[in-house]
């Protein structure tokens, strides 16, 4: 006897059995299980951030949570469907950070600041990367983080970004000390625990990112009506394994929320930092750049000051591994898995020359941008405004003017 | 014959943006629009932009990562 359920199966593609790419998706999943391994038996904190990252990179995959969509579709489209995805992260984010922070600094008025939160000093350098990076992301079609997953998803022009990135990265490496002389060393770090009380630094954050909230909205209103996407329709179930199946399905192969992804997100950062340190990308991917232009004779001077600076600074190299080399591994993998697994994975190469150029110029602005800004949207954005600190607010005011003018600049790009 | 735009391959957001140019530009006595596409975030943004001037949308998955979508002019 044929049921409706296993008639539904037969007639939707790729549910019968298991699909190729599923094959493919548990053979990098496999990979990333021998290198969970590998990575314990070096050092217990290497497989923790491998751990991460896979998250984080599954996730970010998932959910297309899009850091350059937010803000450039706010101004091109009036939609503001991944921004609130990014608000309510930023939310969760915040009360886990707060929690922590208040355990690490019960009182807050000793001048001590939280020892790994991303506190940074503001000046033109917090401003001028916004900017930089906000127009990068919009040029190159995605941020530093959304480029890597979709270079998981096989987008060539992302590639070419991500290559701008790290050029982007290094000539701010030759750059850094004049910043560090110039703007970064005098900046204030400005810590609102210190002048609300923790509680008090909460609930302002939390009433600006609700203030946020309903200026997208207004923005949604004033372009006209909104029209979700296309929603799939519910699967048949008889029992349990049809319904683990359906589980799978959502999990793995259809698209998440982007609400669903911002809250994980932000859920994991909290994670991350209660264990260890806030999420971050860029400062990593700047190690890793600085370490592969002295192999070839290149290496910037040593920078100033990165010392006494938490978050995304360009530290000198070290060596091949540092924690963080897991972290970016990890997202890559992760990302990479979670779109073999969903059928998303296609070269994907534009036609038009044009693109080639301004992914890799976008990436070199927001490579550049990242580098003085100490953090990209990750860093400086979305585990700089859960850090309860100024910098956070004042890189994304920049990041939104950025994007602003990016969005005049694609319109002229055809 | 309904006209159809190739926008495979293209980064983002020039598939949204290539889309809703290509409706601007049809002419009143054309009703539909096909748009060829394997960059899944136009799925969620072109029936906003479509609805907004007068056509809806729909999806059809054909398989490797590609859509084909239809846009149809409303009848007023």
């Amino acid at each position: 006897m044929v049921t409706d359920a296993a008639r539904v199966r037969a007639e939707t593609p790729g549910v019968g059995g298991p699909s190729p790419n599923a094959w493919r998706a548990v053979s990098a999943w496999g990979l990333a299980a021998i290198i969970f391994l590998l990575a314990r038996g070096f050092d217990p904190q290497y497989s923790m951030f491998w751990v991460f990252g896979l998250a984080f990179g599954f996730v970010l995959q998932r959910g297309r949570f899009c850091f350059a969509s937010a803000f450039r579709d706010l101004f091109l489209l009036g939609h503001g469907r991944t921004m609130k995805g990014v608000l309510l992260g930023l939310a969760v984010a915040s009360v886990g950070f707060g929690i922590v922070m208040a355990r690490q600094v019960p009182v807050t008025t000793m001048g001590f600041d939280p020892p790994s939160a991303n506190v940074l000093p503001i000046g033109v350098h917090t401003a001028l990367g916004g900017i930089l990076f906000g127009v990068g992301m919009v040029l190159a079609g995605g941020c530093v983080s959304g480029s890597l997953y979709r270079m998981g998803e096989g987008y060539v022009a992302s590639w070419v970004a991500f290559a701008g990135v790290m050029a982007g990265l290094l000539v701010s490496a030759y750059t850094w000390n004049w910043w560090w002389e110039s703007s970064i060393s005098t900046g204030a770090r400005l810590w609102l625990p210190r002048h609300l009380g923790h509680s008090g630094a909460l609930v302002v954050t939390l009433l600006a990112l609700g203030a946020a909230f309903v200026w997208v909205i207004r923005l949604e209103h004033r372009a006209g009506m909104v029209v979700p996407g296309p929603r799939s329709e519910p699967e048949v179930s008889e029992g349990v394994a049809d319904d683990l199946r359906a589980l799978g399905r959502t999990v793995f192969v259809r698209g998440w929320p982007v609400v669903t992804a911002g809250a994980v997100l932000g859920g994991l950062n909290a994670l991350l930092f209660t264990a260890q340190e806030p999420w971050g990308f860029t400062g990593e991917v700047g190690r890793l750049t600085v370490g592969l232009a002295g192999f070839f004779g290149a290496t910037p001077p040593p920078p100033e000051g990165v010392g006494s600076l938490p978050g995304c600074v360009l530290v000198p190299w070290t060596g091949v591994l540092d924690h963080m080399t897991f972290m970016v591994g990890g997202m890559w993998l992760g990302s990479f898995a979670a779109a073999l697994g969903a059928g998303e994975f296609k070269l994907r190469v534009p036609k038009r020359p044009v693109r080639y150029a301004q992914s890799l110029g976008g990436g070199v602005v927001m490579g550049y941008g990242s580098g003085i800004a100490m953090g990209c949207t990750i860093g400086a954005f979305f585990s700089g405004i859960p850090s309860l600190a100024i910098n956070g607010w004042l890189f994304a005011a920049f990041l939104g003017l950025g994007a602003w003018m990016g969005t005049h600049m694609i319109r002229r790009i055809a | 014959m309904a006209q159809t735009l190739d926008v495979r391959g293209e980064i983002c957001p020039y598939p949204m943006m290539r889309t809703v140019s290509a409706l601007k530009k049809l002419s009143t006595d054309e009703r539909t629009l096909e748009v060829v596409t394997d960059h899944p975030p136009t799925l969620e943004t072109i029936p906003t932009q479509a609805a907004r001037l007068g056509f809806t949308t729909a999806v059809e998955e054909v398989g490797g990562s590609e859509w084909r979508i239809v846009l149809t002019r409303d009848r007023d």
